[in-house]
């Protein structure tokens, strides 16, 4: 008695099902790994999207929820578990896993407490996608990207941070309204710690190639009359404002995260501001993460762009990157 | 706002005594002057929680809006999911988005999204909610409309008929532009169960399920097709308790869903934020596709009373431009005629509408 679907569908083809071809796990299913997901599923990135957490009822309600909208979806397989074995044969590995800072807490204070769990997780992804390239999102990212490449043994071109790719899209959100022009015709690079700390090339600031500090040598100094160091300012309070506003903050990240993972999945080779080791460039010593213009590809980062920056930037990047590494070496990794 | 940085710039310059030109004055020459051209397809929705920022995310990544609204009453909430959005505006196609606890930043909308409301509790039937969402609503639709007397309103707090309904009468608006989410979601969850099972996109899976979003809804199962075959055809069986392939299972999945995902994670948003893009997609680009969702069914299928159901509705840029006439069983008839009832039983005891 042949069952419905023997007498609707019949099976033609002798080879077996395909593996997925460029398939994204996500890591931690809060506010930030959700708001990834869903910006990479509505951007048709992925053919396999899979769901990782520890917190088990929450992360089946989470891909259940996102299984329902497969209707209006064209990533067939969604998947989610406690056990790593989902993620298998990712190509890209977005870690937003760990605790999130709370109002007013700086970034680097949620270090070890994140470090603890990266040993948990960083392991077991590897694991299963040898290959794979690690995104890493979680607070403080540059120290949690140099955590991620420790733990990983992975070359450094397959560990990257989001890093200051956020920062930079706040920045020319923020530039953009202040000219009244669209985000992405306001070119504007802030570079290298993601956070407090974070460097705006102002030489680098132009729309359609016309550099404003050009028009406006004061830019970016305490005496510019239009001010446009708030805009830097602006950038490095967006997030304690957002937090203290809703608690978190979610959709930007999410959407920047998409952004790189279309570039990878892509082999796009668009030039992004994320974190990457930069030990040997700036006159930096030490083997820290600091966010500088990068080339993502298939294979990852593959290049940097090496950036003309002034004197005071160069110093603003080698004291990050002592502060940073002041940090990373009391932990144990 | 540094909106309003460009016009103090303009100002402060052309009456300094030392005229100094702005970065933006020697940047940019403008060409056009005149007032700015209101916006042309621009979404508000009103509430701010997991469904109504899962419809607007949603609606900004399809690219729907050339202005987003957000309204809700809890500021710091409404300010803080405004200021995340624009962050991203980089990635995004949507070049204002603005919020505001009165009403006036929502004028010129095309389309409102309504999610306001108190959310079903764990176990909590959707028909419970429904005083408490009433009064809410008594406050939030006159000022929409008050704002956007052309738009459409597209109501997803639930109960979603009783409160399309509400909506409707509260709007003083012509019953096609006040459509009910309704079983959009019902259905869209139907199509991606049944396909999982035979093991195809749920877009190449036809099922409709309509009637009363939730508990009471009503399988098509006459309808269920792929590729135009019929399942019902090859087993005439399937929905009943009888059909040894257990397809009645299927829908009752659908109708445990909410309630299951609210139990696993506290709520639902993703899929119902989707699924009402893809509504304000039809809406928006005048596209005449058909979608179940809820509209005023007086005087079909012997519903006497003035009650919203769901039915598949061709939507365009004018809301419901028609309904199609399903074929359907005395059966099914009999349970949108039941479910007309109980809907009408709680209806008729609203105060103040």
């Amino acid at each position: 008695m042949a069952s419905t679907k023997e007498k609707l569908i019949a099976h033609v083809s002798k080879e077996g099902p395909a593996g997925p071809t460029n398939k994204v796990t996500v890591v931690g299913v809060g506010m930030v790994g959700m708001a990834a997901a869903v910006s990479i599923l509505l951007k048709d990135l992925t053919d396999e999207l899979a769901l990782v957490d520890v917190m088990e009822d929450k992360l089946k309600g989470e891909a259940m929820d996102l299984q329902h909208g497969s209707l209006f979806l064209k990533t067939h397989k969604i998947v989610a578990d406690k056990d790593y074995s989902v993620t298998a044969n990712s190509k890209v590995v977005v870690v937003t896993a760990g605790a999130r800072q709370q109002e007013g807490e700086s970034r680097l204070n949620l270090v070890q407490r994140n470090v603890n769990i990266f040993k948990f997780i960083i392991p077991n992804i590897i694991k299963y996608s040898p290959n794979c390239i690690l995104l890493v999102v979680s607070n403080p990212v540059d120290i949690l990207t140099y955590v991620a490449w420790k733990l990983s043994g992975l070359p450094r071109n397959r560990v990257i941070g989001s890093g200051t790719n956020l920062d930079s899209a706040r920045f020319r959100y923020l530039m953009g309204e202040k000219l009244g022009i669209h985000p992405s015709s306001c070119h504007g690079w802030v570079i290298g710690e993601h956070g407090d700390s974070s460097v705006p090339v102002w030489s680098g600031v132009n729309v359609a190639g016309v550099s404003l500090q050009g028009l406006n040598p004061d830019m970016g100094t305490d005496k510019d009359k239009e001010d446009w160091k708030s805009v830097h300012k602006m950038v490095v309070d967006s997030a304690y404002e957002v937090i203290k506003l809703k608690g978190y903050t979610s959709w930007a990240i999410g959407m920047s995260v998409a952004d790189l993972c279309e570039s990878i999945l892509k082999n796009l080779r668009k030039c992004h501001p994320v974190s990457t080791l930069v030990k040997g460039m700036h006159g930096v010593n030490e083997e820290v993460f600091l966010s500088v213009p990068c080339i993502l590809g298939n294979s990852g980062l593959t290049d940097v762009v090496h950036m003309t920056l002034k004197s005071d930037e160069v110093k603003q990047l080698v004291k990050s990157a002592e502060t940073l590494w002041g940090v990373q070496k009391e932990l144990t990794l | 706002t540094l909106v309003s940085c460009v016009c103090v710039c303009v100002c402060v310059c052309s009456s300094a005594v030392l005229s100094m030109a702005s970065v933006l004055q020697k940047l940019i020459t403008p060409l056009s002057s005149g007032p700015l051209e209101p916006p042309r397809s621009k979404v508000t929705v009103v509430g701010v929680g997991q469904v109504g920022m899962a419809c607007a995310v949603s609606v900004l990544l399809r690219e729907l809006a050339d202005e987003l609204a957000l309204v809700d009453v809890i500021e710091d909430k409404l300010k803080g999911e405004m200021m995340d959005l624009q962050h991203g505006s980089l990635f995004l196609k949507t070049p204002k988005i603005v919020s505001g606890k009165d009403y006036s930043v929502t004028a010129n909308s095309r389309i409102v999204v309504v999610t306001a409301g108190v959310r079903q509790q764990e176990g909590e039937s959707r028909l419970n909610l429904v005083q408490r969402n009433v009064n809410i609503f008594k406050h939030i639709i006159p000022q929409i409309v008050r704002y956007s007397p052309n738009c459409i309103l597209i109501v997803v707090s639930n109960p979603v008929d009783v409160l399309t309904y509400v909506t409707w009468k509260l709007s003083g608006l012509p019953k096609h532009r006040v459509i009910g989410s309704g079983t959009n979601l019902d259905s869209a969850r139907f199509r991606y169960l049944m396909a999982e099972r035979l093991g195809i996109h749920p877009s190449s899976f036809n099922g409709w399920i309509l009637g009363e979003h939730g508990d009471s809804s009503v399988p098509v199962w006459s309808g269920t097709n792929v590729a135009g075959v019929s399942l019902q055809k090859l087993n005439p069986d399937i929905g009943k308790d009888t059909d040894r392939e257990n397809w009645k299972e299927t829908h009752k999945k659908v109708v445990d869903s909410a309630y299951e995902v609210i139990r696993l994670k506290g709520y639902t948003n993703w899929a119902i934020g989707l699924s009402v893009a893809d509504l304000t997609e039809s809406l928006m680009k005048n596209l005449n596709r058909v979608h179940p969702v809820s509209t005023m069914v007086k005087g079909m299928y012997g519903i006497s009373d003035e009650v919203y159901l769901s039915l598949p509705c061709v939507l365009n840029s004018a809301g419901v431009g028609s309904v199609v006439n399903m074929s359907l069983t005395s059966d099914e008839v009999s349970q949108l005629k039941k479910s007309a009832d109980m809907l009408w039983h709680i209806q008729k005891d609203l105060k103040d509408l």
